[in-house]
C-alpha cells in the first residue's frame, strides 16, 4: 500500500465522516433532551434517501438542492412520530422505548419495502462519480459537496443551540429537564422540537449521501447501527462528540478497509465499539451516565 | 386494594390445571396420527420452534430483565457449528448440536463478562454490537461457513438406534416430534427455574439490581447463569432450524432482524410468564405466515373488499409477501403502547376489572 | 469486642472528600445512631462499609475481617446487611417473595426460605400483606417490608438507612419499636435518622458527622449538650 493510497482513503474517510456525524448529531440530541435510544433513525434516513430520490426522477430536482426541501419535510416528520408516539413512553422503562422506537422502524422499512418493493435504486447525477485531483489524490465530488454542506449545517446547529433562546432552551431540558420545567420552559415543546430537528438531521444526511449510494428500504439498519457507535463513542448526548465520533468512524471504516479488509470494517468497527463501551461508556466528550 | 401477584398464582397449579395440560400435551403427542398435511405439521413445528426461542430469550430477558437484542448470535452459533459439522465431517446432527450449545455457552460467557457490566441501553448496545460482530465473522470466514453464500444440507443421515432406522427424516413427522419435546423441555425447564432459587433471583435482579446485591446476590454470577441457559436453548434452536430449513447464510441466521423477533415472541405474549412467549407465538406464527404466503391479499380478494383486478388487488398480491416484517411492526408498536405487559397481561388486567367491577 | 471498626475512612469523589479520615468503633448488641446535618456523609459512609464504594483511604473491619474491596453481596452474606434510603421494593414480586429473595441467601431450599420470610414479615407486622405485591404498599409498609428483607438474610450487623424518613409520628413509633425487638434478637444496628427525638431514644451511642468529618462521639446526654454539634446543627438550619 503506498502513501497516496493511505492518504486518499483519509481524506474520503474524513468526508464520509462529516455525513455520518450529521447522522450521530441527529441522535444524540434525541437522546439528550429525551433519553430515549431512537432504534429508528437509520430508517429516518432511508425516508430521506428515498424523498431525495423521488425529488430527482420525478421533479428533476437535484439532490444537494433537494436538502431545501427533504429538511424542513424530515423536521415535521419526526416531529409528528414524537407527538403521536414517542410521547406517549417517555419516563417508562428504557427497554419499551427501544421496542417502540424498533417497531416503528420496522414499519417504516416495511412499508417502504411494499410501496417501492426491495429493489436497489441508484440516483445518478452527471456528477455521482467526477472527482478531481489535488497532488495525485483523488477526491470525489458528490463527496466533498456532502461534506460541505454537512459542515454548514452543522455549524448553522452550533449557532441556533448555542445563541438562540429556543436552541437554549433545548440544551436547559437536556441538562435536566426538571429543572428546565421549574424554569418555565414548555420540556413537551423542546422534545418535539429535538425529534424534529434530529429527525431533519437524519434526513438531510440521507440526501447527502444518496448520489453514491443504493437506496433500498432496508438500509437504515446499518446506518442505525453505525449512528449508535458514532454517538456511544462521542459520549450520548454530546453534540461536539457526534461530530467528532462520525470523523472517527469515517476514518476507521475507510483506513481498516485498505489496511485490513473491506469485509471485515464493520466487525473492526463494532469491535472499536464494545471496547469504548467497556473502557468509557461515557464517551469522549460525555459525563458517564452509568 | 392492591393486586396480587399474578405470577404467585400459577406457583401452585390446580388439578384441573395440570389434567388440562397433560392433555394439550397428549393432543399434541397424537397430532400426526391425524393430521397428514405437511403445511399444517410444518406451521405446527414453526409454533414449536418459536416457542423455544421466545421461551429461552424469556429466562434472560423476561425473567432477569437484560433486554439482549443480540440472540441471533447463539441461534446462529446452533446452526453454523450443526450444519459444518454435519456437511464437512459427516457428524449426525445430534452430536453436532451439542457442539453448538458448547460454543454458544462460551460465547454467551464471553459476551456477558464484557456486557454485564452495562446497564439499561448500554445493555442493549453491546448486545447488538457482539452479535454484529458475529455476522460478520460469519459471513467473512468463507473457508469455514462459505460466507455469504451460504450451507445447503443435501444429505440428512438417518437417526438409527443399533442397527434399526428409526427415522430417515423424509417427512414432517420426525421433525414435528423433535420440534415438540424441545418446547416442551423449555417450557418444563422455565417451570423449574420460576420455582427454585433461580427464579427468585433473576426476578430480583430484574426488578432492582443494586437492591439484589445487598441482598446477597452475586449480580455477576446469576446473570450469567441466567444468559447461559438461554444462550444454551437458543442454539438448540438454530440446530434444528438448520437441518428443519435445510440452508443457512449468515442473512438468515444471524441478522439484526432475528434478533428482534425473537425478543418481539415473548413482549408480545408477556414477558415474564411462562406462557406468554406461547400466547406470543400463536399470535405471531400464523399472523407472518398469513402474510408470507399472501392469505391475508387473497383473502381480501376473496371476501370482494378488494378487486383482483384493481391496482391495490394487484399490488397487494405481488409484494404484500415481501412485507411480512411489516406485521411485527405493527404488533410491536401497539403492544408497547396499549398492553405494556403483553396480550396476556392485558387479558389478565380486562379479567381482573371484570371481576372487580361484579363484586 | 468490637463487631465494627472503622478506621480512617476517608472517600473523595473526583477532589471532593465525602468522608474524610472517620473512624469509630460499634460493640456488639448495641445500637448506634449516625447522624449529621444534609451532606453530612452518612449514606456515604453506609455505602464505604457495604461494599458499594471502596473507601479511598482507611479500613472498614467487620468481625475481625478486613472487608475493603469486598462487593456487597459477599458483604451481606458475612452478615452486615443494609437498607435504602430510598425505599428499593421488588415492585412485581409479593412481599413474601420480596423477604424470601433474602432469606434465600442462608439457603437453597424454598421451602425453607418461605418459612423463614413468613417469621421476618411477622416480626414486622405485615403478615396481612404477605401475598401483596410490593409495588403497590403505602410508604409506611414499604420500610417495613425493607427490614423484615434485610432481617432474612441473617444479619449481625443491620445498617439502617432512614427507616422512619417521610412517615407519620405513629408509623415512626412502630418503627422505633421494632428497633428496639431487634436490639432484643442480638442484632447491632447502626441508624441513620433525622429525627432527634427518636434517635436519642433508640441510641446507646451516637457519632456525628459534618461535612464528611466526625464531629462528635459519645452518648446521647453527650451529644445534645455538645458545643460544636449545637453550631453545626444550628449553622446548618
Amino acid at each position: 500500500m503506498t502513501f497516496s493510497v493511505l492518504m486518499q482513503s483519509i481524506i474520503s474517510g474524513i468526508l464520509v465522516g462529516g455525513v455520518y456525524a450529521l447522522i450521530g448529531i441527529g441522535l444524540t440530541i434525541i437522546f439528550g433532551v429525551m433519553r430515549v435510544i431512537n432504534f429508528a433513525h437509520g430508517d429516518i434516513m432511508m425516508v430521506g434517501m428515498y424523498m431525495t430520490y423521488f425529488l430527482f426522477t420525478l421533479f428533476g430536482i437535484d439532490p444537494f438542492l433537494s436538502v431545501l426541501i427533504t429538511m424542513p419535510l424530515m423536521f415535521l416528520f419526526g416531529a409528528l412520530l414524537q407527538k403521536v408516539f414517542i410521547n406517549r413512553i417517555l419516563g417508562t422503562l428504557p427497554q419499551n422505548q427501544i421496542l417502540l422506537t424498533i417497531g416503528l422502524g420496522l414499519i417504516m422499512s416495511n412499508t417502504a419495502m411494499l410501496a417501492f418493493t426491495s429493489d436497489y435504486k441508484i440516483l445518478t447525477t452527471s456528477y455521482s462519480s467526477s472527482s478531481f485531483n489535488i497532488a495525485g489524490i483523488s477526491i470525489s465530488e458528490p463527496l466533498l459537496i456532502s461534506f460541505l454542506i454537512t459542515a454548514a449545517i452543522t455549524v448553522g446547529l452550533y449557532w441556533f443551540l448555542l445563541k438562540t433562546d429556543t436552541g437554549q432552551a433545548i440544551r436547559a431540558t437536556a441538562q435536566d429537564r426538571e429543572a428546565a420545567q421549574l424554569m418555565g420552559i414548555n420540556v413537551k415543546w423542546m422534545s418535539i422540537l429535538s425529534f424534529g430537528i434530529g429527525s431533519a438531521m437524519a434526513g438531510t444526511a440521507g440526501a447527502l449521501i444518496s448520489p453514491t449510494y443504493y437506496i433500498f428500504p432496508q438500509v437504515g439498519s446499518a446506518f442505525t447501527l453505525k449512528a449508535f457507535v458514532i454517538t456511544v463513542l462521542g459520549g450520548m448526548g454530546s453534540i461536539v462528540g457526534a461530530t467528532l465520533g462520525g470523523i472517527i468512524i469515517g476514518l476507521v471504516e475507510s483506513v481498516a478497509a485498505v489496511t485490513i479488509s473491506s469485509d471485515w470494517k464493520d466487525v473492526v468497527v463494532f469491535s472499536i465499539f464494545l471496547l469504548v463501551l467497556l473502557v468509557k461508556p461515557s464517551g469522549l466528550m460525555g459525563k458517564s451516565r452509568m | 386494594m392492591i393486586p396480587t401477584n399474578p405470577l404467585h398464582s400459577q406457583r401452585g397449579a390446580s388439578a384441573v390445571q395440570v389434567s388440562l395440560g397433560m392433555a394439550v400435551i397428549a393432543a399434541l403427542f397424537a397430532f400426526p396420527q391425524f393430521v397428514e398435511s405437511p403445511y399444517v405439521l410444518h406451521m405446527m413445528i414453526l409454533f414449536f420452534l418459536s416457542t423455544l426461542m421466545g421461551q429461552s430469550w424469556n429466562i434472560i430477558g423476561g425473567y432477569t430483565g437484560q433486554y439482549s437484542v443480540g440472540h441471533a448470535a447463539y441461534f446462529g452459533t446452533g446452526a453454523y457449528s450443526t450444519m459444518i459439522l454435519l456437511t464437512t465431517k459427516e457428524i449426525a446432527p445430534w452430536y453436532g448440536m451439542w457442539v453448538g450449545i458448547a460454543a454458544s455457552v462460551v460465547l454467551a460467557l464471553i459476551i456477558g463478562s464484557i456486557c454485564f457490566r452495562l446497564r439499561g441501553p448500554y445493555f442493549v448496545l453491546a448486545s447488538i454490537a457482539v452479535a454484529e460482530i458475529v455476522r460478520g465473522t460469519a459471513l467473512n470466514l468463507t473457508d469455514l461457513t462459505k460466507g455469504a453464500e451460504g450451507i445447503l444440507l443435501t444429505d440428512m443421515p438417518a437417526f438409527k438406534i443399533g442397527q434399526t432406522v428409526i427415522t430417515d427424516f423424509s417427512s414432517k413427522v420426525p421433525y414435528y416430534y423433535i420440534a415438540l419435546v424441545l418446547a416442551l423441555m423449555i417450557i418444563a425447564v422455565t417451570w423449574l427455574v420460576q420455582n427454585s432459587k433461580l427464579g427468585y433471583y433473576f426476578q430480583a435482579i430484574r426488578e432492582d439490581q443494586d437492591a439484589a446485591h445487598s441482598l446477597g446476590i452475586n449480580l455477576t454470577f446469576w446473570k450469567n447463569s441466567a444468559l447461559v441457559i438461554s444462550a444454551a436453548f437458543t442454539s438448540l434452536a438454530g440446530s434444528f432450524y438448520a437441518i428443519f430449513v435445510k440452508f443457512i447464510d449468515p442473512s438468515t441466521v444471524l441478522p439484526l432482524d432475528l434478533s428482534v423477533q425473537i425478543v418481539l415472541i415473548s413482549i408480545i405474549g408477556g414477558i415474564g410468564t411462562i406462557f406468554g412467549p406461547v400466547i406470543g407465538s400463536l399470535v405471531l406464527v400464523p399472523l407472518s405466515e398469513a402474510l408470507r404466503s399472501n392469505a391475508i391479499a387473497q383473502g381480501l380478494i376473496n371476501s370482494g373488499l378488494v378487486s383482483e383486478e384493481s391496482g391495490i388487488g394487484i399490488f397487494l398480491k405481488e409484494h404484500l409477501a415481501h412485507a411480512h416484517v411489516l406485521i411485527y411492526g405493527i404488533l410491536v408498536v401497539v403492544v408497547i403502547l396499549f398492553m405494556p405487559d403483553g396480550v396476556l397481561g392485558y387479558f389478565r388486567k380486562m379479567t381482573a376489572k371484570k371481576k372487580r367491577g361484579e363484586a | 469486642m468490637a463487631i465494627l471498626e472503622i478506621k480512617h475512612v476517608s472517600k473523595f469523589f473526583g477532589g471532593l472528600a465525602a468522608n474524610s479520615d472517620v473512624s469509630f468503633e460499634m460493640s456488639e448488641g448495641m445500637i448506634m445512631g449516625l447522624i449529621g446535618p444534609n451532606g453530612a456523609g452518612k449514606t456515604t459512609l453506609f455505602n464505604c462499609i457495604t461494599g458499594y464504594y471502596p473507601p479511598s483511604k482507611g479500613e472498614v473491619i467487620f468481625d475481625g475481617r478486613r472487608m475493603n474491596g469486598l462487593q456487597p453481596d459477599a458483604v451481606c452474606k458475612l452478615g452486615m446487611a443494609r437498607t435504602w434510603q430510598k425505599v428499593r421494593p421488588l415492585a412485581k414480586m409479593t412481599v413474601v417473595d420480596n423477604v424470601m429473595v433474602g432469606a434465600l441467601c442462608r439457603t437453597n431450599s424454598l421451602k425453607k426460605a418461605r418459612e423463614l420470610a413468613m417469621e421476618q414479615v411477622r416480626v414486622v407486622r405485615l403478615d396481612h400483606r404477605a401475598d401483596f405485591l410490593a409495588g403497590g404498599l403505602p410508604i409506611g409498609e414499604r420500610k417495613k417490608l425493607e427490614v423484615a428483607r434485610v432481617l432474612a438474610t441473617q444479619p449481625k450487623l443491620l445498617l439502617l438507612d432512614e427507616v422512619m424518613g417521610g412517615l407519620n409520628p405513629a408509623e415512626s413509633e412502630e418503627i422505633i419499636r421494632l428497633i428496639l425487638d431487634i436490639r432484643k434478637l442480638g442484632i447491632t444496628q447502626m441508624v441513620i435518622e433525622h429525627d432527634m427525638k427518636a434517635i436519642m431514644r433508640i441510641s446507646d451511642r451516637i457519632v456525628v458527622l459534618n461535612s464528611g468529618e466526625k464531629l462528635a462521639e459519645g452518648e446521647p446526654q453527650e451529644i445534645v449538650s455538645n458545643p460544636d454539634v449545637i453550631a453545626a446543627y444550628l449553622g446548618s438550619e
